[in-house]
């Protein structure tokens, strides 16, 4: 994904991106490219679970599920009944610091989203009986990730990496909160945050920017600018950094031992979030990768091993996952964990793999751009979470990382003593270890 | 409506291993796209030593004569590629530029893979932990439960993976064995969809894929599935939702039916949105489930695939969901779609037909189905052409004639026992 930007224009993926502001201060951002007949619309919000009290935890996600149960100009199942109509596709998806809603449709008939999004802006229904109806399904999808022990155990591991930020929290929030909500508090959740001052809109493909522009204003500018940010946010206090190492565990009834390893993260678009990118992909993109070729190429400790940089507006997450090979004690793949993690902060990073890493990763933007949708969501997130023209100029940030910074992340950030380990071990084993301990208590005693 | 025009171009080759190439190019395309579709697939698993095809195409790249994993790992990744390999082949796709990178790679681990025995062996315990997590997924239990009443003792009940049991009895031998038998030119189909022009294309595998023997094409095999009829199974274990995949046989992608069953599970099960009469009963009425759907032209092949509903749902809601979920197929074969279901699904299929082929992999993927199926190079044009001649009669027929909501067959996994979706199957089945 090449970006460029020169005389005021930016250009990525071979796509020109221009951005406007209305006066009810709605961000658009148009992206003309003519590669098929689609266009993308994503209108992001700035509001995510982040931004939940705590008696609202969950609420993000599920005024998410709500945007599709009724507007004063679409009744329920209206969205869904359009878009199939269009031949289009639509969802929409919530984060710690955003919500986004997604159309895509050909583009001789993309404007019908920009109708539908201003009208759920700003006269949503949020009718009670189906407030109470949905809220069955959010229940629903939250026992699905409960069954997942991956989820259980990442969620567990960042509660306790966060300790009293919301962004401990998991998305969908907890059954008890759920089941408490009422339809009220949700309607001033969607108040406080649904409005144009609070918003990015992007259109991306087969566009035609004047018009486009005009379709935006003509469907937008009526709507009423609402509270500014700064007043409909809650207070939170700032992500702190664990002090000490903290452990979580988990059991899970099948054979396998799980671990996450969790440490703060790097705020997006700061240069630690682009250095975690190559540490990240040095670690575990690949077979070459140091983690992969240790732990699964040559030790057999692991069947898996993954990172994940996990950059969010204040401070995110720097996720380890990896799956202990049958038969091998969890604690000696985490020591082999560890001894990489070391070699990693302890020696200079060595220039061919830096530039191996760095190809990798401007290679793979290739993919970010292939579609209409993955230009939109790539520029969105980037405008919502810090500022677009990071994306035009990933490339040229990625290849600015040094050897130095990459060894000082390492230093500075994967360090012992700010992360949370999480194991989840098999439930069988640990009764059966159990029990033999209480049998050799009871015989000494 | 207006159906969006899509460009896919396809130039056809046969190659001189035998191997048949279809190249579309599409200019400025970021990522070039490579599948190799072998035919037989796992199949050609001898018995007891079920995952012998799974390993040897997964196991292709751990090493050829010229390069070690590590190199061939090596020269993609720099380039954004990849490659994986399964029972039925390979697939990989790497950035534009490097295009020639990527189909030498392949060609390379297709045509001379060593099989190194300490790599065997490692990838062999890996896939045996991977199955045996499978074996206590709820999920993963569920839906192989399914395949095995629908399809009994033929290979299609059969996991391409093979079972922690028959994974450890394969060895070296076996794979290359199996390479130099069924790996062959003439069972080969090859899709690549990028930049380049089609010729560089040919001119390059037919030189990277020149010792590839052309071996002799699959002798057409005799095919015998148990009859549709109740039967049930299930996995329990300790969770929150109980999966239930409920079906039966289903139909061949050659079947004249096909165009009218798309559309019949449009109204039905599938789509995007909750529009389908299944989601919006079972989802947004019954508030029984986040994720339920149904199709029959999804798993459409060579071969029968299956009419499958699948819900995710809590313990209490199994009757419910299994009874609404039968419902909905008597209702579609005892009652004609409405003119406006039939025109959503409709407007749907024409619509957004030609909107899905963004990605080159998705492009590559379409070129070895329309080879496989014998479809025409026109098919994008055709099957919109197709869907909108679609009546409420003919979905109505085609429901009759496809779909048996008295010969069901239910598989769940979760907190559920066996007795139990006997009893529900059995309650919900209608007199005579």
């Amino acid at each position: 994904m090449s970006g460029s930007r020169s005389n005021g224009r930016a250009s990525l993926g071979g796509a020109a991106i221009s951005e406007h502001r209305l006066q009810n201060g709605l961000r658009v951002l148009l992206v003309e490219r003519h590669a098929d007949p689609v266009v993308a619309v994503i209108t992001w919000y700035r509001v995510g679970a982040r931004n939940e009290r705590e008696d609202e935890a969950g609420v993000s996600h599920f005024l998410e599920h709500m945007m599709f149960k009724g507007s004063r100009g679409y009744g329920k199942g209206e969205v869904d009944r359009i878009t199939t109509e269009l031949g289009g596709s639509n969802n929409a998806f919530t984060g710690y610091d955003h919500t986004a809603y997604w159309f895509e449709l050909a583009s001789d008939r993309w404007e019908r989203a920009l109708e539908i999004e201003a009208d759920r802006m700003r006269h949503l229904n949020l009718d009670p009986t189906e407030f109470d109806a949905e809220r069955e399904v959010v229940l629903e999808e939250l026992a699905m990730g409960n069954d997942d022990p991956w989820r259980r155990l990442s969620q567990l591991a960042q509660a306790a990496l966060f300790m009293r930020h919301p962004y401990r929290r998991p998305i969908i929030g907890h059954a008890d909160a759920l089941r408490g909500m009422e339809v009220g508090g949700m309607r001033d959740y969607y108040r406080r945050f649904y409005h144009p001052g609070n918003a990015t809109l992007v259109v991306c493909g087969d566009i035609r920017p004047r018009r486009a522009l005009a379709a935006v204003r003509e469907h937008f500018a009526g709507i009423p600018a609402g509270p500014g940010y700064a007043e409909a946010d809650c207070f939170r206090p700032v992500p702190a950094l664990p002090e000490g190492e903290r452990r979580v565990s988990m059991t899970w009834p099948d054979r396998g031992s799980r671990l996450c390893m969790v440490w703060p993260g790097a705020a997006v678009g700061t240069d630690d979030d682009w250095t975690l990118d190559v540490v990240s992909t040095a670690l575990t993109s690949g077979r070459t990768s140091r983690l992969y070729r240790e732990l699964v190429l040559r030790t057999g400790l692991a069947t898996s091993v993954s990172t994940h940089n996990d950059s969010r507006v204040e401070g995110g997450v720097f996720w380890l996952l990896a799956e202990c090979a049958q038969g091998v004690a969890p604690e000696k793949l985490e020591a082999a964990v560890d001894a990489q993690l070391l070699e990693l902060a302890a020696k200079r990073f060595p220039a061919p793999e830096l530039t191996h890493v760095k190809s990798v990763l401007t290679s793979a933007e290739a993919y970010e751009s292939e579609t209409a949708t993955d230009l939109a969501e790539t520029l969105g997130e980037f405008a919502v979470d810090a500022d677009w023209h990071q994306a035009v100029e990933a490339t040229t940030r990625l290849r600015a990382v040094t050897a130095r910074q990459v060894q000082d992340c390492a230093q500075r950030l994967l360090l012992r003593e700010h992360r949370v380990v999480g194991w989840c071990l098999p439930r069988q084993e640990v009764a059966t270890q159990s029990a033999r301990r209480a049998t050799a208590r009871r015989r000494h005693a | 409506m207006k159906t969006p025009v899509i460009e896919l171009p396809v130039a056809r080759f046969e190659l001189r291993c035998g191997a048949r190439l279809l190249v579309s190019q599409r200019p400025g395309a970021p990522v070039c796209a490579v599948s190799m579709h072998m035919r037989g697939g796992h199949s050609l698993d001898p018995e007891g030593l079920e995952g012998t095809a799974y390993l040897t195409g997964g196991l292709m790249d751990q090493g050829t004569e010229r390069h070690t994993e590590e190199q061939l790992a090596a020269l993609l990744e720099r380039s954004g590629g990849g490659l994986t390999g399964d029972a039925h082949g390979l697939s990989g796709s790497i950035a534009s530029p490097s295009w020639k990178t990527l189909l030498r790679v392949a060609a390379e681990v297709l045509t001379r893979p060593t099989y190194p025995a300490a790599k065997v062996r490692r990838q062999q315990r890996r896939v045996i932990d991977r199955l045996v997590l499978d074996l206590q997924d709820p999920r993963t239990r569920a839906d192989r439960l399914f395949r095995g009443l629908v399809y009994g003792d033929h290979w299609l009940g059969r996991s391409t993976t093979g079972t922690p049991e028959s994974i450890a009895a394969v060895q070296r031998r076996h794979l290359v064995t199996h390479h130099a038998r069924n790996w062959v030119g003439k069972r080969l189909v090859i899709a690549v969809c990028g930049a380049m022009e089609p010729e560089e294309v040919r001119r390059l595998l037919d030189r990277e894929l020149a010792t590839l023997p052309p071996g002799e094409d699959l002798a057409p095999r005799e095919h015998r599935f148990p009859a549709r009829a109740q039967r049930a199974a299930a996995f329990e274990a300790e969770r929150e939702q109980v999966h239930v995949y409920l079906g039966h046989l289903g139909i061949r992608r050659a079947d004249p039916d096909y165009p009218a069953l798309v559309v019949m599970d449009h109204v039905l099960g599938t789509g995007p949105g909750f529009v389908n009469r299944i989601s919006r009963r079972l989802r947004d009425e019954l508030g029984l489930a986040y994720t339920v759907h149904a199709s029959i032209y999804a798993s459409a092949g060579v071969l029968p695939g299956t009419f499958q509903a699948y819900i995710g749902t809590s313990p209490r809601h199994v009757r419910t969901a299994i009874e609404g979920l039968l419902a909905e197929l008597r209702r579609i074969r005892d009652e004609p779609v409405s003119a406006g279901e039939l025109g959503i699904a409709k407007d749907y299929l024409v619509g957004s037909f030609a909107l899905s082929f963004q990605r080159s992999s998705r492009r590559a993927g379409y070129l070895i189905s329309l080879e496989r199926h014998g479809l025409p190079d026109d098919n994008l044009e055709r099957l919109p052409r197709q869907f909108a001649a679609v009546t409420a009669e003919d979905v109505q027929r085609v429901a009759r004639a496809h779909l048996f909501p008295d010969k069901c067959v239910v598989a769940a996994g979760g907190p559920v026992k066996v007795g139990r979706l006997r009893q529900i199957l059995r309650a919900a089945s209608r007199p005579g």
